[in-house]
Protein backbone atom coordinates (compact mmCIF):
# COMPACT_ATOMS: atom_id res chain seq x y z
CA UNK A 1 0.00 0.00 0.00
CA UNK A 2 1.22 3.46 -0.89
CA UNK A 3 1.90 5.40 2.23
CA UNK A 4 2.69 9.32 2.15
CA UNK A 5 6.05 10.67 3.83
CA UNK A 6 3.93 11.41 7.21
CA UNK A 7 1.68 8.45 6.99
CA UNK A 8 5.13 6.65 7.28
CA UNK A 9 6.05 8.89 9.82
CA UNK A 10 3.02 7.63 12.02
CA UNK A 11 3.75 4.31 11.95
CA UNK A 12 7.27 4.18 12.36
CA UNK A 13 6.27 5.67 15.71
CA UNK A 14 7.55 8.98 15.52
CA UNK A 15 4.23 10.72 16.45
CA UNK A 16 4.58 7.80 19.60
CA UNK A 17 2.87 4.41 20.47
CA UNK A 18 -0.55 4.80 19.75
CA UNK A 19 -0.31 6.35 16.73
CA UNK A 20 1.92 3.85 15.48
CA UNK A 21 -0.31 1.04 16.94
CA UNK A 22 -3.28 2.58 15.72
CA UNK A 23 -2.14 3.08 12.13
CA UNK A 24 -0.64 -0.38 11.95
CA UNK A 25 -4.26 -2.12 12.56
CA UNK A 26 -5.32 0.47 10.00
CA UNK A 27 -2.20 -0.46 7.17
CA UNK A 28 -2.97 -4.23 8.20
CA UNK A 29 -6.71 -4.57 7.42
CA UNK A 30 -6.36 -1.96 4.15
CA UNK A 31 -3.50 -4.17 2.76
CA UNK A 32 -5.64 -7.36 3.57
CA UNK A 33 -8.36 -5.38 1.60
CA UNK A 34 -5.73 -4.40 -1.54
CA UNK A 35 -6.75 -0.70 -0.86
CA UNK A 36 -4.20 1.00 -2.73
CA UNK A 37 -3.64 3.59 -0.29
CA UNK A 38 -5.21 5.72 3.40
CA UNK A 39 -7.46 8.71 3.19
CA UNK A 40 -7.91 11.34 5.56
CA UNK A 41 -11.51 11.03 7.79
CA UNK A 42 -13.47 14.12 8.92
CA UNK A 43 -15.30 12.15 11.96
CA UNK A 44 -15.88 8.76 13.93
CA UNK A 45 -18.48 6.74 15.24
CA UNK A 46 -17.31 4.64 17.74
CA UNK A 47 -19.15 1.38 18.51
CA UNK A 48 -17.86 -1.71 20.37
CA UNK A 49 -17.60 0.48 23.60
CA UNK A 50 -20.09 -1.38 26.23
CA UNK A 51 -18.66 -3.40 29.05
CA UNK A 52 -21.30 -5.89 28.20
CA UNK A 53 -19.88 -6.62 25.19
CA UNK A 54 -16.06 -5.87 25.43
CA UNK A 55 -15.38 -7.02 28.96
CA UNK A 56 -12.32 -6.34 30.36
CA UNK A 57 -9.85 -7.19 27.58
CA UNK A 58 -11.58 -4.21 25.44
CA UNK A 59 -11.53 -1.75 28.88
CA UNK A 60 -7.86 -2.32 29.32
CA UNK A 61 -6.90 -1.67 24.97
CA UNK A 62 -9.05 1.63 25.67
CA UNK A 63 -7.46 2.70 28.78
CA UNK A 64 -4.06 2.21 27.43
CA UNK A 65 -4.44 4.09 24.53
CA UNK A 66 -6.47 7.16 26.90
CA UNK A 67 -3.25 6.69 29.14
CA UNK A 68 -0.42 7.11 26.32
CA UNK A 69 -2.28 10.91 26.23
CA UNK A 70 -2.93 10.71 22.85
CA UNK A 71 -5.82 12.69 21.35
CA UNK A 72 -8.59 11.89 18.56
CA UNK A 73 -7.30 13.18 15.29
CA UNK A 74 -10.86 13.98 14.41
CA UNK A 75 -14.30 14.88 15.93
CA UNK A 76 -15.95 11.59 17.50
CA UNK A 77 -19.47 10.34 19.18
CA UNK A 78 -19.86 7.00 20.68
CA UNK A 79 -22.71 4.08 20.44
CA UNK A 80 -24.82 3.41 23.36
CA UNK A 81 -23.72 1.52 26.39
CA UNK A 82 -25.51 -0.85 28.60
CA UNK A 83 -27.65 1.72 30.85
CA UNK A 84 -29.23 5.23 31.51
CA UNK A 85 -26.14 7.09 32.89
CA UNK A 86 -28.59 9.21 35.05
CA UNK A 87 -30.33 6.48 36.17
CA UNK A 88 -28.61 3.01 36.23
CA UNK A 89 -31.84 1.11 37.35
CA UNK A 90 -34.32 2.86 34.72
CA UNK A 91 -34.43 -0.47 32.11
CA UNK A 92 -36.83 -2.57 33.62
CA UNK A 93 -36.17 -6.35 34.25
CA UNK A 94 -32.16 -5.62 34.36
CA UNK A 95 -30.26 -5.38 36.72
CA UNK A 96 -26.09 -3.81 36.42
CA UNK A 97 -23.93 -4.65 39.01
CA UNK A 98 -20.72 -2.55 40.30
CA UNK A 99 -18.19 -4.41 38.52
CA UNK A 100 -20.51 -3.67 35.04
CA UNK A 101 -20.98 0.02 36.02
CA UNK A 102 -17.26 0.45 37.09
CA UNK A 103 -16.34 -1.05 33.97
CA UNK A 104 -18.00 0.69 31.83
CA UNK A 105 -17.24 3.90 33.45
CA UNK A 106 -13.76 3.46 33.33
CA UNK A 107 -14.44 3.06 29.13
CA UNK A 108 -16.09 6.54 29.29
CA UNK A 109 -13.53 8.43 31.03
CA UNK A 110 -10.93 6.81 28.57
CA UNK A 111 -12.46 7.79 25.33
CA UNK A 112 -13.54 11.18 26.50
CA UNK A 113 -10.03 12.21 27.77
CA UNK A 114 -8.94 11.44 24.21
CA UNK A 115 -11.50 13.64 23.06
CA UNK A 116 -14.55 12.15 22.08
CA UNK A 117 -17.88 13.69 22.65
CA UNK A 118 -19.63 11.15 24.93
CA UNK A 119 -23.14 10.96 23.08
CA UNK A 120 -24.10 7.16 23.69
CA UNK A 121 -26.49 7.09 20.95
CA UNK A 122 -26.39 4.74 18.02
CA UNK A 123 -28.05 7.95 15.91
CA UNK A 124 -25.29 10.27 15.54
CA UNK A 125 -26.87 11.48 12.26
CA UNK A 126 -29.14 13.40 14.12
CA UNK A 127 -26.67 15.36 15.84
CA UNK A 128 -25.67 18.90 14.97
CA UNK A 129 -22.22 18.35 14.98
CA UNK A 130 -22.51 15.38 12.23
CA UNK A 131 -25.40 16.66 10.25
CA UNK A 132 -22.55 19.84 9.28
CA UNK A 133 -20.01 17.60 7.79
CA UNK A 134 -19.93 18.61 3.90
CA UNK A 135 -21.54 15.72 1.56
CA UNK A 136 -19.26 13.68 0.18
CA UNK A 137 -16.68 13.41 2.65
CA UNK A 138 -15.50 10.21 4.45
CA UNK A 139 -15.84 9.23 7.67
CA UNK A 140 -15.45 6.20 9.88
CA UNK A 141 -18.71 4.65 11.49
CA UNK A 142 -19.24 1.35 13.14
CA UNK A 143 -23.13 1.29 13.99
CA UNK A 144 -24.73 -0.60 10.59
CA UNK A 145 -27.76 1.34 10.82
CA UNK A 146 -25.38 4.46 11.17
CA UNK A 147 -23.61 3.41 8.37
CA UNK A 148 -26.41 3.02 6.27
CA UNK A 149 -28.34 5.86 7.06
CA UNK A 150 -24.95 7.80 6.44
CA UNK A 151 -24.24 6.47 3.12
CA UNK A 152 -27.82 6.30 2.13
CA UNK A 153 -29.63 9.66 3.20
CA UNK A 154 -26.64 12.14 4.39
CA UNK A 155 -24.19 11.59 1.41
CA UNK A 156 -21.23 10.56 3.76
CA UNK A 157 -18.82 8.19 2.58
CA UNK A 158 -18.31 5.12 5.21
CA UNK A 159 -18.41 0.99 5.46
CA UNK A 160 -18.76 -0.87 8.38
CA UNK A 161 -15.58 0.04 10.65
CA UNK A 162 -16.74 -2.93 13.49
CA UNK A 163 -14.88 -3.74 16.10
CA UNK A 164 -11.99 -1.38 17.55
CA UNK A 165 -11.55 -0.03 13.71
CA UNK A 166 -13.74 2.75 14.30
CA UNK A 167 -11.67 3.77 17.23
CA UNK A 168 -8.13 3.45 15.58
CA UNK A 169 -9.49 5.62 12.91
CA UNK A 170 -10.12 8.50 15.40
CA UNK A 171 -7.20 7.96 16.54
CA UNK A 172 -4.99 8.59 13.86
CA UNK A 173 -8.29 10.43 11.16
CA UNK A 174 -7.29 7.42 8.80
CA UNK A 175 -8.98 4.77 6.83
CA UNK A 176 -8.27 2.62 4.01
CA UNK A 177 -9.24 3.92 0.44
CA UNK A 178 -11.84 1.12 -0.13
CA UNK A 179 -15.28 -0.28 -0.76
CA UNK A 180 -18.21 2.67 -0.25
CA UNK A 181 -15.04 5.29 -0.15
CA UNK A 182 -14.77 5.13 -4.20
CA UNK A 183 -17.22 6.89 -6.07
CA UNK A 184 -17.73 4.11 -8.76
CA UNK A 185 -18.63 1.67 -5.84
CA UNK A 186 -21.79 3.90 -4.84
CA UNK A 187 -23.32 3.30 -8.05
CA UNK A 188 -26.00 1.32 -7.79
CA UNK A 189 -27.11 -1.50 -11.09
CA UNK A 190 -29.99 -2.92 -9.83
CA UNK A 191 -33.91 -1.30 -9.21
CA UNK A 192 -35.98 -2.84 -6.60
CA UNK A 193 -39.55 -1.77 -7.48
CA UNK A 194 -42.24 -2.44 -4.54
CA UNK A 195 -45.17 -4.01 -6.46
CA UNK A 196 -48.74 -2.53 -4.12
CA UNK A 197 -51.85 -1.76 -4.68
CA UNK A 198 -52.56 2.38 -3.39
CA UNK A 199 -54.11 1.41 0.12
CA UNK A 200 -51.21 -1.24 1.00
CA UNK A 201 -49.47 2.27 2.39
CA UNK A 202 -45.83 1.32 3.82
CA UNK A 203 -44.88 2.05 7.80
CA UNK A 204 -41.70 1.37 9.96
CA UNK A 205 -42.97 -2.83 9.91
CA UNK A 206 -43.44 -2.83 6.38
CA UNK A 207 -40.02 -1.57 5.62
CA UNK A 208 -38.17 -3.44 7.61
CA UNK A 209 -39.11 -6.45 5.52
CA UNK A 210 -38.48 -4.94 2.92
CA UNK A 211 -34.53 -4.60 4.35
CA UNK A 212 -35.04 -8.46 5.29
CA UNK A 213 -36.26 -8.92 1.71
CA UNK A 214 -33.64 -6.99 -0.24
CA UNK A 215 -31.08 -8.84 2.43
CA UNK A 216 -31.86 -11.67 0.73
CA UNK A 217 -32.17 -11.18 -2.84
CA UNK A 218 -29.18 -8.41 -3.06
CA UNK A 219 -26.39 -10.21 -4.35
CA UNK A 220 -23.84 -7.48 -6.31
CA UNK A 221 -21.39 -5.22 -4.63
CA UNK A 222 -23.15 -2.14 -5.36
CA UNK A 223 -26.13 -0.51 -3.80
CA UNK A 224 -29.50 -1.30 -4.89
CA UNK A 225 -31.61 1.61 -5.98
CA UNK A 226 -35.15 1.07 -4.27
CA UNK A 227 -37.82 3.18 -6.35
CA UNK A 228 -39.96 3.77 -3.97
CA UNK A 229 -40.84 7.26 -2.09
CA UNK A 230 -40.07 6.77 1.29
CA UNK A 231 -42.54 9.72 2.95
CA UNK A 232 -40.90 10.26 6.43
CA UNK A 233 -37.47 9.93 8.17
CA UNK A 234 -38.84 7.04 10.73
CA UNK A 235 -39.78 4.74 6.93
CA UNK A 236 -35.64 5.50 6.03
CA UNK A 237 -34.15 5.13 9.45
CA UNK A 238 -35.97 1.83 10.07
CA UNK A 239 -34.88 0.66 6.47
CA UNK A 240 -31.31 1.62 7.20
CA UNK A 241 -31.33 -0.77 10.57
CA UNK A 242 -33.76 -3.51 8.81
CA UNK A 243 -30.66 -4.07 6.07
CA UNK A 244 -27.64 -3.42 8.90
CA UNK A 245 -28.64 -5.89 10.92
CA UNK A 246 -30.39 -8.99 8.24
CA UNK A 247 -27.25 -9.13 6.08
CA UNK A 248 -24.28 -6.65 5.05
CA UNK A 249 -25.36 -3.84 2.69
CA UNK A 250 -24.02 -0.45 3.68
CA UNK A 251 -25.60 1.90 1.43
CA UNK A 252 -28.64 2.20 -0.47
CA UNK A 253 -29.87 4.74 -2.93
CA UNK A 254 -33.35 5.81 -2.24
CA UNK A 255 -35.20 7.58 -4.85
CA UNK A 256 -35.46 11.59 -3.63
CA UNK A 257 -33.54 11.16 -0.98
CA UNK A 258 -29.97 9.88 -1.25
CA UNK A 259 -28.22 12.59 -2.39
CA UNK A 260 -26.94 11.27 -5.72
CA UNK A 261 -27.90 11.21 -9.21
CA UNK A 262 -29.02 8.23 -10.82
CA UNK A 263 -28.82 7.87 -14.72
CA UNK A 264 -31.97 5.51 -14.89
CA UNK A 265 -30.36 4.29 -18.32
CA UNK A 266 -27.60 2.57 -16.69
CA UNK A 267 -29.42 0.39 -14.39
CA UNK A 268 -28.95 -3.26 -15.60
CA UNK A 269 -31.86 -4.69 -14.23
CA UNK A 270 -34.86 -4.07 -12.36
CA UNK A 271 -36.69 -6.66 -9.89
CA UNK A 272 -39.87 -6.57 -8.11
CA UNK A 273 -41.02 -7.23 -4.14
CA UNK A 274 -44.53 -7.88 -4.64
CA UNK A 275 -46.13 -6.58 -1.58
CA UNK A 276 -47.84 -10.24 -0.91
CA UNK A 277 -44.36 -11.29 0.14
CA UNK A 278 -44.45 -8.16 2.99
CA UNK A 279 -47.46 -9.12 3.35
CA UNK A 280 -46.95 -12.85 4.50
CA UNK A 281 -43.77 -12.09 6.87
CA UNK A 282 -46.36 -9.28 8.42
CA UNK A 283 -48.47 -11.88 9.19
CA UNK A 284 -45.70 -14.42 10.59
CA UNK A 285 -44.55 -11.78 13.12
CA UNK A 286 -47.57 -9.68 14.54
CA UNK A 287 -48.51 -9.90 17.67
CA UNK A 288 -50.90 -13.00 19.08
CA UNK A 289 -51.91 -11.32 22.36
CA UNK A 290 -51.58 -7.86 24.07
CA UNK A 291 -47.46 -7.62 24.58
CA UNK A 292 -45.67 -7.52 28.37
CA UNK A 293 -43.57 -4.92 26.95
CA UNK A 294 -43.87 -2.70 23.84
CA UNK A 295 -40.42 -1.49 22.86
CA UNK A 296 -39.19 2.04 20.56
CA UNK A 297 -36.44 3.38 20.14
CA UNK A 298 -34.28 1.00 18.11
CA UNK A 299 -32.14 2.87 16.38
CA UNK A 300 -33.10 5.53 19.05
CA UNK A 301 -36.02 7.65 18.86
CA UNK A 302 -35.92 11.43 18.20
CA UNK A 303 -38.20 13.81 19.38
CA UNK A 304 -41.14 13.64 16.85
CA UNK A 305 -41.43 9.67 17.04
CA UNK A 306 -41.49 9.79 21.22
CA UNK A 307 -44.44 12.77 21.02
CA UNK A 308 -46.06 10.93 18.65
CA UNK A 309 -46.05 7.68 20.92
CA UNK A 310 -47.41 9.94 23.18
CA UNK A 311 -50.03 11.46 21.36
CA UNK A 312 -51.27 7.66 20.68
CA UNK A 313 -51.31 7.27 24.25
CA UNK A 314 -53.10 10.18 25.11
CA UNK A 315 -56.75 8.78 25.62
CA UNK A 316 -55.83 5.69 26.97
CA UNK A 317 -56.64 5.46 30.57
CA UNK A 318 -55.11 2.30 31.61
CA UNK A 319 -51.96 1.31 29.75
CA UNK A 320 -51.36 -2.40 30.61
CA UNK A 321 -48.20 -3.29 28.26
CA UNK A 322 -45.44 -1.55 30.08
CA UNK A 323 -44.07 0.44 27.21
CA UNK A 324 -39.89 1.16 27.01
CA UNK A 325 -38.39 3.63 24.83
CA UNK A 326 -34.64 4.06 24.38
CA UNK A 327 -32.83 7.65 22.99
CA UNK A 328 -30.00 9.83 23.65
CA UNK A 329 -29.91 12.75 26.09
CA UNK A 330 -29.96 15.00 23.19
CA UNK A 331 -33.44 14.12 21.70
CA UNK A 332 -34.58 14.12 25.23
CA UNK A 333 -33.64 17.43 26.10
CA UNK A 334 -35.74 18.51 23.13
CA UNK A 335 -39.09 17.21 23.97
CA UNK A 336 -41.30 19.31 25.30
CA UNK A 337 -42.30 19.61 28.85
CA UNK A 338 -46.07 18.44 28.64
CA UNK A 339 -45.21 15.16 26.97
CA UNK A 340 -42.57 14.27 29.33
CA UNK A 341 -45.11 14.46 31.89
CA UNK A 342 -47.80 12.56 30.10
CA UNK A 343 -45.48 9.81 29.21
CA UNK A 344 -44.23 9.55 33.21
CA UNK A 345 -48.00 9.59 33.84
CA UNK A 346 -48.63 6.25 31.80
CA UNK A 347 -45.52 4.53 33.29
CA UNK A 348 -43.96 5.03 30.10
CA UNK A 349 -40.12 4.59 30.43
CA UNK A 350 -37.85 6.97 28.53
CA UNK A 351 -34.18 6.30 28.92
CA UNK A 352 -31.25 7.49 27.43
CA UNK A 353 -27.92 6.15 26.54
CA UNK A 354 -28.88 3.09 26.03
CA UNK A 355 -31.01 0.33 24.32
CA UNK A 356 -32.62 -2.97 25.04
CA UNK A 357 -30.10 -4.72 22.46
CA UNK A 358 -27.22 -3.42 24.33
CA UNK A 359 -28.31 -3.38 27.93
CA UNK A 360 -27.91 -6.73 29.65
CA UNK A 361 -31.47 -7.03 29.41
CA UNK A 362 -32.30 -10.85 29.19
CA UNK A 363 -35.80 -11.80 30.72
CA UNK A 364 -36.79 -14.68 28.22
CA UNK A 365 -40.45 -15.36 29.72
CA UNK A 366 -41.70 -12.01 28.63
CA UNK A 367 -43.59 -11.57 25.13
CA UNK A 368 -42.41 -7.79 23.49
CA UNK A 369 -43.63 -5.62 20.57
CA UNK A 370 -41.56 -3.48 18.68
CA UNK A 371 -41.58 -1.36 15.62
CA UNK A 372 -38.04 -2.32 14.60
CA UNK A 373 -36.92 -5.15 12.47
CA UNK A 374 -33.83 -4.40 14.03
CA UNK A 375 -34.35 -5.35 17.37
CA UNK A 376 -36.87 -7.89 16.39
CA UNK A 377 -33.85 -9.81 14.59
CA UNK A 378 -31.67 -9.48 17.54
CA UNK A 379 -34.06 -9.92 20.53
CA UNK A 380 -35.07 -13.05 18.73
CA UNK A 381 -31.74 -14.17 18.45
CA UNK A 382 -31.64 -14.14 22.02
CA UNK A 383 -34.46 -16.31 22.37
CA UNK A 384 -37.20 -13.55 23.18
CA UNK A 385 -40.52 -13.59 21.67
CA UNK A 386 -40.78 -10.84 19.65
CA UNK A 387 -43.63 -9.56 17.30
CA UNK A 388 -43.64 -6.31 15.24
CA UNK A 389 -46.24 -3.27 15.73
CA UNK A 390 -45.94 0.14 13.90
CA UNK A 391 -46.48 3.17 16.13
CA UNK A 392 -49.70 4.09 14.11
CA UNK A 393 -50.94 1.06 15.25
CA UNK A 394 -49.93 1.06 19.43
CA UNK A 395 -53.54 2.43 20.48
CA UNK A 396 -55.20 -0.56 18.69
CA UNK A 397 -52.44 -2.82 19.82
CA UNK A 398 -53.03 -1.69 23.67
CA UNK A 399 -57.22 -1.81 22.95
CA UNK A 400 -57.24 -5.45 22.08
CA UNK B 1 9.79 -30.65 5.28
CA UNK B 2 7.20 -28.59 3.18
CA UNK B 3 6.73 -25.06 2.53
CA UNK B 4 3.53 -23.41 2.15
CA UNK B 5 3.17 -19.40 1.16
CA UNK B 6 0.66 -16.76 1.71
CA UNK B 7 0.58 -12.99 2.58
CA UNK B 8 2.16 -12.18 5.71
CA UNK B 9 -0.32 -8.88 6.68
CA UNK B 10 1.70 -8.38 10.52
CA UNK B 11 5.24 -9.69 9.92
CA UNK B 12 7.28 -12.16 11.67
CA UNK B 13 9.75 -14.95 12.32
CA UNK B 14 8.87 -17.45 15.22
CA UNK B 15 8.53 -21.40 15.42
CA UNK B 16 6.48 -23.65 17.43
CA UNK B 17 3.91 -26.33 17.45
CA UNK B 18 0.88 -26.54 15.45
CA UNK B 19 -3.13 -26.35 16.70
CA UNK B 20 -5.28 -26.48 14.34
CA UNK B 21 -8.61 -25.03 14.64
CA UNK B 22 -10.81 -25.19 11.69
CA UNK B 23 -13.05 -22.46 11.97
CA UNK B 24 -11.97 -19.53 14.82
CA UNK B 25 -13.95 -17.63 16.26
CA UNK B 26 -12.08 -15.72 19.44
CA UNK B 27 -14.98 -14.45 21.56
CA UNK B 28 -16.29 -17.49 23.50
CA UNK B 29 -14.12 -19.82 22.34
CA UNK B 30 -11.01 -18.73 23.73
CA UNK B 31 -10.63 -18.16 27.55
CA UNK B 32 -8.37 -14.64 27.90
CA UNK B 33 -7.26 -15.79 30.80
CA UNK B 34 -5.71 -18.87 30.53
CA UNK B 35 -5.64 -19.69 26.90
CA UNK B 36 -7.88 -22.31 26.98
CA UNK B 37 -10.13 -23.20 23.80
CA UNK B 38 -13.53 -24.49 25.09
CA UNK B 39 -12.01 -28.14 23.49
CA UNK B 40 -9.48 -27.81 26.40
CA UNK B 41 -6.88 -27.02 24.29
CA UNK B 42 -4.18 -24.40 24.43
CA UNK B 43 -3.69 -21.85 22.92
CA UNK B 44 -0.21 -20.36 24.30
CA UNK B 45 2.83 -20.44 22.07
CA UNK B 46 1.22 -22.25 19.82
CA UNK B 47 1.14 -21.57 15.59
CA UNK B 48 -2.61 -21.53 15.41
CA UNK B 49 -3.43 -23.16 12.03
CA UNK B 50 -7.25 -21.99 11.13
CA UNK B 51 -9.05 -22.71 8.10
CA UNK B 52 -11.50 -19.63 8.49
CA UNK B 53 -13.01 -17.10 10.08
CA UNK B 54 -16.54 -16.83 11.98
CA UNK B 55 -17.44 -13.64 13.13
CA UNK B 56 -17.16 -12.16 15.94
CA UNK B 57 -16.92 -7.90 16.70
CA UNK B 58 -14.88 -8.55 20.06
CA UNK B 59 -12.16 -11.13 18.62
CA UNK B 60 -10.03 -8.23 18.51
CA UNK B 61 -9.57 -7.49 22.27
CA UNK B 62 -9.67 -11.14 23.29
CA UNK B 63 -6.47 -11.61 20.79
CA UNK B 64 -4.94 -8.35 22.79
CA UNK B 65 -6.08 -9.40 26.14
CA UNK B 66 -4.15 -12.91 25.03
CA UNK B 67 -1.00 -11.53 24.62
CA UNK B 68 -1.50 -8.99 27.90
CA UNK B 69 -2.13 -11.70 30.25
CA UNK B 70 0.78 -13.86 28.53
CA UNK B 71 -1.09 -17.00 26.83
CA UNK B 72 -0.90 -15.81 23.14
CA UNK B 73 -0.16 -18.08 20.05
CA UNK B 74 3.42 -17.27 19.27
CA UNK B 75 1.68 -16.79 15.20
CA UNK B 76 -1.82 -17.20 13.46
CA UNK B 77 -1.97 -19.06 9.78
CA UNK B 78 -4.86 -19.19 8.03
CA UNK B 79 -6.22 -19.66 4.73
CA UNK B 80 -9.24 -16.86 4.99
CA UNK B 81 -8.61 -13.84 7.57
CA UNK B 82 -10.83 -10.81 8.31
CA UNK B 83 -10.73 -7.34 9.51
CA UNK B 84 -11.16 -8.55 13.45
CA UNK B 85 -8.49 -10.83 13.36
CA UNK B 86 -6.31 -8.59 11.47
CA UNK B 87 -6.91 -5.70 13.92
CA UNK B 88 -6.18 -7.89 16.86
CA UNK B 89 -2.95 -9.62 15.45
CA UNK B 90 -1.78 -5.79 14.70
CA UNK B 91 -2.22 -4.63 18.00
CA UNK B 92 -0.97 -7.68 19.95
CA UNK B 93 1.95 -7.63 17.60
CA UNK B 94 1.56 -11.60 16.70
CA UNK B 95 2.37 -12.20 13.32
CA UNK B 96 -0.19 -13.03 11.14
CA UNK B 97 -0.15 -14.50 7.28
CA UNK B 98 -3.61 -15.52 5.05
CA UNK B 99 -4.25 -16.53 2.23
CA UNK B 100 -2.54 -19.76 2.23
CA UNK B 101 -3.68 -22.95 0.41
CA UNK B 102 -6.41 -24.83 2.31
CA UNK B 103 -5.36 -28.67 1.23
CA UNK B 104 -1.47 -27.55 2.44
CA UNK B 105 -3.28 -26.51 5.81
CA UNK B 106 -5.29 -29.94 5.58
CA UNK B 107 -2.07 -31.41 5.95
CA UNK B 108 -0.76 -30.33 8.91
CA UNK B 109 -1.84 -31.74 12.24
CA UNK B 110 -1.58 -30.67 15.88
CA UNK B 111 1.77 -30.79 17.30
CA UNK B 112 3.99 -30.75 13.66
CA UNK B 113 6.90 -28.30 14.00
CA UNK B 114 6.47 -25.05 12.40
CA UNK B 115 8.72 -22.28 11.15
CA UNK B 116 6.64 -19.16 10.08
CA UNK B 117 8.97 -16.56 8.33
CA UNK B 118 7.32 -13.28 6.56
CA UNK B 119 5.02 -14.72 4.51
CA UNK B 120 6.48 -18.22 4.31
CA UNK B 121 4.92 -21.44 6.37
CA UNK B 122 7.52 -24.08 6.65
CA UNK B 123 6.42 -27.77 7.93
CA UNK B 124 9.48 -29.56 9.37
CA UNK B 125 9.30 -33.58 8.91
CA UNK B 126 7.96 -35.62 12.12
Amino acid sequence: MYLTKEEEKMLNGEYGWAISKALKVIVSIGESLDAEKLINISHAHISGVSYGNIGEPGRKLIKEFADSGVKFSVKATVNPIGYDTMDYDSMPFTKIDRTYLKGQEDILMSLKKMGANLTLSCTPYYLPEVNYIEKGSSVAWGESNAVVYGNSVLGLKTNREGGPISLMAAITGKIYYYGLHIEENRIPNTRYVIRRPDDYELNEVRVGIIGEILSKLHNNEKPPFLDEYLNNDTLVKELSASLGAAGNIAMIVIKGITPQKIDENKLKETVIIDYNDIKIREEEIKPSEVPDIIYFGCPHANKDEIEKIANQLKNIENVKSQIIITTSREQISKVRKEVLSMLKEKNVRLIGDTCLIVSPFGYKGLSIATNSYKAYFYLSKKGMNVSLISIDSLKEVLKS
Amino acid sequence: MKELTGRALVKGETQGEALIIKEISFYGDIDPNNGNLIDGRNVKDKILIAYKPRGSTVGSYIIYALKENGFAPKAIVMAKSEPIIIAGCALANIPLVDNVDINGLKDIEDGDKIIVKENKIIILDK
